[in-house]
C-alpha cells in the first residue's frame, strides 16, 4: 500500500519522493532556511544550530563546533540541491531527514515552543508548518 | 608488599532531550543510524526520552561522547554530553 505514501523506498534502494508542487514548496522553505541560519549569525535559528554540547563549559571545543557546521552545512545543501529529484539515493534520503528535523527543531525553539502546552497555543500558520513537515518526516522515517 | 590503587575515571555521558515536535519514529531512525543499536533498544531509548524528558544513550570516553554529541545534534535532535555521577 503506497498510495497515499510521500515518500517510497524501491527495490533498487532509492527513495522516491512523491511531494507535490505544493510540498516541494514547504521544502524548499525549510532546507533554505537551514543553509541561510547556518551562514548568517544573526539568523533567528542560528542560536539553535550552535547549541551547547557541553554545558558545564564556558565554551566547546573549536573542532567539534567546526565539525557540526561542516555537517550541517552539507547536509542542508545536498538536501537543496536535491529538491527537485524524483529519486534519492540514502546519503541524499539521510541529508532530507537530518535538514527537515533541524528545520522543525529550530521553527520550535525559535517560537519559543518548549513544552506539548505552548505547542498547542501556536498561530494556525505555524502549526501547519510544523505538522507538514512533521508528515514529510513520518514519511522518510519509514523509508530508512 | 605494595598496594596498587587502581583509579577508573568517570565515564562521559551522551544525553538525548526530550522536545514536544520531534516525531518519535524520526528518534528511532536517528538512534539506530548514529549508534546501529537494536530495533528495541532504539524504541526503549526513545520512550526514555519522551517519558523521563531524557535518556543517556551511550557513555565512554570524553572524545567519542563529544562525537556521538556532533551526530545527534547534526541530525537535529537535542543532546549534550555531562561526566557521569
Amino acid at each position: 500500500m503506497a498510495g497515499n505514501r510521500l515518500f517510497v523506498r524501491r527495490r533498487d534502494g532509492r527513495v522516491e519522493v512523491r511531494l507535490n508542487d505544493a510540498g516541494r514548496v514547504i521544502a524548499r522553505e525549510a532546507f533554505g532556511r537551514v543553509v541561510a541560519a547556518e551562514r548568517d549569525p544573526t539568523h533567528e535559528w542560528h542560536a539553535g544550530l550552535n547549541s551547547p554540547i557541553d554545558p558545564s563549559e564556558d565554551s566547546d571545543s573549536l573542532i567539534a563546533a567546526l565539525d557540526r557546521q561542516r555537517e550541517i552545512a552539507t547536509n542542508a545543501e545536498l538536501a537543496y540541491m536535491t529538491l527537485n529529484e524524483q529519486f534519492l539515493n540514502d546519503p541524499e534520503a539521510w541529508a532530507w531527514l537530518s535538514t527537515l528535523q533541524i528545520a522543525l527543531r529550530s521553527t520550535a525553539v525559535a517560537n519559543g515552543l518548549l513544552s506539548e502546552e505552548k505547542l498547542a497555543t501556536c498561530e494556525p500558520e505555524l502549526m501547519n508548518f510544523i505538522r507538514t513537515i512533521q508528515q514529510f518526516l513520518f514519511g522518510l522515517a519509514e523509508c530508512l | 608488599m605494595t598496594e596498587k590503587v587502581v583509579k577508573t575515571e568517570r565515564p562521559w555521558n551522551v544525553v538525548v532531550w526530550d522536545d514536544p515536535v520531534t516525531p518519535m519514529s524520526v528518534v528511532v531512525v536517528i538512534f539506530k543510524r548514529i549508534f546501529g543499536y537494536s530495533n528495541n533498544k532504539c524504541t526503549q531509548l526513545m520512550l526514555t526520552v519522551h517519558h523521563e524528558g531524557r535518556a543517556v544513550v551511550w557513555a565512554g570516553n570524553r572524545d567519542r561522547a563529544e562525537s556521538y554529541c556532533v551526530k545527534l545534534q547534526v541530525a537535529g535532535l537535542q543532546s549534550t554530553i555531562e561526566r557521569d555521577e
